[in-house]
């Protein structure tokens, strides 16, 4: 055995389900769609090549993708989604099924109907009742008929006929996210008055029978089910956990193979899966599911995503399998890291959801913390052995810096980093510390950093301010030089502006290189102004209020967390003033002009400026006849964010 | 069940809250019921002489005419009844936020972006809200 194997003893033995070995208990999950195939549900190249990496993830269980079910696309609720409800799609999935095989895993596939989420290439989508949507992405609800219900169910067990035919080993059908399963399920979509509604027995009917028409035409294979242990839809009248549990013994009898415990609904009033909630949260849902349910197979993962929690997790009996996929998005070596005991090297998930998000804007999905991700297919993104072995400097230790740096040394390449700051991660670490989601989650990339740098070989020089005489020093000493300092705030907008050097930067507030007092106003309501203010209001009790000139905050944050800001400032009492521009600071305050161009002044004894910021392109000019190659990357080229400066780092260290 | 504002506060606080309607279209609706058994809709609806408030019976989601649907539970309600005159938008938002007002939408995004709606979806709370949390 591998030494990390003797260390989590019960996430590396083996398992059954079925007929089926499984050589662990870690079950891939099939929590994304990726978006990469053809508008027809072809699966394209670049989706074999991510196919390729999942498969060999050293998952005992392996869950491709939900596929659609129906011709007409009623079930299909992403645009580039797979689709298997003919033979001619056959050779795709056999080619997928094989290749999970090979690598010793139990392949599954996922038969995906979305229902009120689904009919994305129509003007609507299938629903047991016509209860309009909450989001307005998704199309205006058509009810099924009987004979569409039986429709839909003899669909779903052709579709997991030509999945065994096609080589993989069971199906599973799903209810998470609040697809057409959970639509008959649960007490808010599902209002018929006939046999497939009203009670419980009834709404549970359409998933007993879809079990048993698949069973039927599949009966030596495994079937998994995907069910809520919570909807968090109960305050709009849908189920009550006790009603998700009584739905689980329906599923056990109507002879299910095992049940994968999920949470929540696209639509969900509450959060599930972001970085707010803690990992392990929801762990009862899966122990009680346990209890109630001892003679099934228990899948479970969400918002579980180290390897550690889930082995003491099997060991204390909260499930029988590991389910995961994200943290595998963002390091599909993280198995394997984990059986050779170096997971100090893993890079985590850090539940942004730019998964996610991502889809329902009709992209491909993509991983902030794995640039390769979705790329695998293309020989540009592929860590190769570098050509020219070359001396490279890297000017800044933050994310941008450290993914180049870290990219080029495993290329072969000698790399050094340069810092002013006496630590790595530039701005990453001042925006942790004031982050009030879950700071661990950004410090794991910046120790990721430190661990894989330091394994690499790549010397850091910290407390050294790389400028023009410095440069001047190291001339010929190196090939490459890369600017990845960052930006600094731009004042430009307010030179001429009476008291402009009475602000403070926001960075410096961040870092803890100046205190903030207790009446603060913060210039900018973009994530940098947010953050600090949310954190002086929280963690100082400070007074603070926010002026943004534009008519809303929170511009350049992510769309899965901007709901999180608009939440938090109304939570904590931060008054925003959008539309409003600043017009002088005094030792008073700020005196700032509304949209309607009345001017108030805002009492305050720090204002701090978080409204824009510059590039460090001073850097370039300055060294572009001193060393062979300049290349910069990350906010130094145009201030973004963490996901822009990880993926350029990494783009530009693979061609270095 | 739950009592809806009075007309003519609802009229007021649209016309308090003008720039939320201002680029509405004729035609446009945005109706309020009460969760538990609805009997009567209030509606907002734009008109070429600005926003009108009125009350009709309540006949299901889609025969209500309503471009956007918010349905109150009974404490949400009395909120809103006490916020009319106020802060109602941010009771609205609040409420929808936590789940004790169901905002549906009975268009789509595209088609409730062609009728004016983006200050009020804004107002709501829907600029910062979506799939996937």
């Amino acid at each position: 055995m591998k030494p990390g194997e003797l260390k989590l003893p019960y996430l590396f033995q083996p398992g059954q389900l079925g007929r089926f070995k499984t050589k662990n208990r870690i079950k891939y999950g099939a929590c994304c769609v990726s978006n990469y195939n053809t508008r027809d549900g072809f699966i394209t190249e670049r989706e074999f090549a991510r196919m390729r990496i999942i498969a060999r993830t050293g998952c005992g269980m392996i869950t491709n993708q939900g596929a659609y079910p129906d011709p007409l696309g009623e079930g299909k609720a992403y645009f580039r989604q797979v689709a298997i409800f003919d033979d001619k799609f056959l050779p795709q999935f056999e080619r997928i099924a094989a290749d999970i095989k090979e690598q010793g895993a139990v392949a599954i596939q996922q038969i995906l109907h979305a229902g009120r989420y689904g009919g994305i290439d129509l003007g609507y989508c299938i629903q047991p009742s016509d209860v309009p949507q909450t989001l307005p992405h998704f199309r205006p609800p058509k009810v099924m008929t009987k004979e569409e219900i039986r429709d839909c169910i003899r669909q779903h067990a052709q579709a997991a006929d030509r999945a065994i035919r096609a080589g993989f080993d069971g199906t599973e059908i799903t209810s998470f996210m609040g697809y057409l399963l959970a639509n008959f399920n649960s007490r808010f979509t599902n209002q018929r008055t006939d046999e497939y509604g009203g009670s419980i027995e009834n709404r549970g009917r359409f998933m007993r029978e879809l079990i048993d028409g698949i069973k039927q035409a599949t009966p030596d294979n495994p079937l998994v089910v995907r069910l809520n242990g919570a909807e968090l839809m109960d305050k709009w009248g849908g189920n009550t956990e006790d009603e998700c549990f009584e739905l689980m013994r329906q599923a056990v009898d109507a002879g299910v193979d095992m049940i994968s415990v999920t949470v929540g609904w696209q639509e969900a009033p509450e959060s599930s899966i972001g970085r707010d909630i803690p990992p392990g949260y929801w762990n009862y849902l899966s122990e009680r599911a346990k209890k109630i349910c001892p003679n099934t197979l228990i899948t479970f993962g969400n918002r579980l995503p180290d390897p550690r929690m889930a082995d003491a997790c099997l060991r204390d009996g909260v499930f029988d399998f590991w389910e995961v996929c994200r943290p595998l998005l963002a390091d599909p070596d993280l198995i394997h890291k984990a059986a050779e005991d170096r997971l100090d090297e893993t890079r985590r998930c850090i539940g942004s959801l730019n998964c996610l998000s991502r889809l329902f804007r009709d992209l491909p999905y993509t991983c902030t913390m794995n640039p390769a991700l979705g790329h695998e297919v293309e020989p540009e993104y592929q860590v190769t052995p570098a050509a020219v072995k070359k001396k490279i400097m890297i000017i800044g230790a933050g994310p941008a810096g450290m993914e180049c740096a870290i990219t080029a040394a495993k290329r072969g390449h000698e790399v050094t980093v340069f810092d002013k700051a006496a630590r790595i991660g530039g701005n990453l670490y001042a925006y942790a510390m004031n982050d009030l989601a879950r700071p661990d989650d950004l410090l794991s990339v910046i120790s990721h950093y430190e661990v894989v740098a330091k394994r690499l070989g790549i010397e850091i020089r910290l407390n050294t301010e790389v400028h023009a005489k410095f440069m001047r020093s190291v001339l010929h000493q190196y090939d490459v030089c890369v600017i990845a300092a960052g930006a600094s705030a731009d004042r430009t907008h307010y030179e001429n502006m009476e008291g402009v050097e009475l602000m403070v930067d926001a960075l410096d507030v961040a870092h803890g290189r100046i205190a903030a007092g207790k009446r603060v106003v913060v210039i900018g309501g973009g994530k940098v102004g947010l953050t600090i203010a949310e954190a002086l209001r929280k963690n100082q009790g400070a007074e603070v209020t926010v002026v943004e000139k534009n008519k809303r905050i929170a511009g350049d944050v992510k769309p899965s967390f901007k709901w999180r800001h608009a939440s938090w400032v109304e939570e904590l009492g931060i008054p925003c003033l959008t539309s409003s521009q600043l017009v002088k600071v005094t030792k008073e305050g700020a005196t700032v002009r509304d949209g309607k161009g009345v001017e108030i002044v805002l009492p305050a004894d720090t204002v701090i400026f978080a409204d824009g910021a510059k590039p460090a392109h001073e850097l370039f000019h300055e060294f572009e006849w001193m060393v062979d190659e300049l290349h910069g990357v990350g906010d130094a080229m145009i201030p973004r964010g963490l996901e822009q400066a990880i993926q350029e780092g990494f783009r530009l260290g693979v061609r270095l | 069940m739950s009592a809806l504002p009075d007309t003519v506060a609802w009229s007021a606080a649209a016309a308090r809250h003008n720039e939320l309607f201002a680029a509405l279209t004729p035609g446009a609706r945005i109706g309020l019921v009460a969760r538990e058994a609805p009997a009567s809709i209030l509606l907002w609806e734009a008109s070429d002489t600005g926003i009108q408030a009125r009350t009709a019976p309540y006949p299901g989601f889609f025969d209500s005419g309503a471009d956007i649907l918010l349905s109150a539970d009974a404490e949400a309600m009395a909120a809103i009844r006490a916020a009319v005159d106020g802060q109602l938008f941010s009771v609205l938002r609040a409420g929808i936020r936590n789940g004790d007002v169901i905002c549906y939408m009975l268009s789509r995004r595209c088609e409730l972006e062609v009728q004016g709606y983006e200050e009020l979806l804004d107002a709501l709370g829907f600029a910062f809200m979506g799939a996937c949390r």
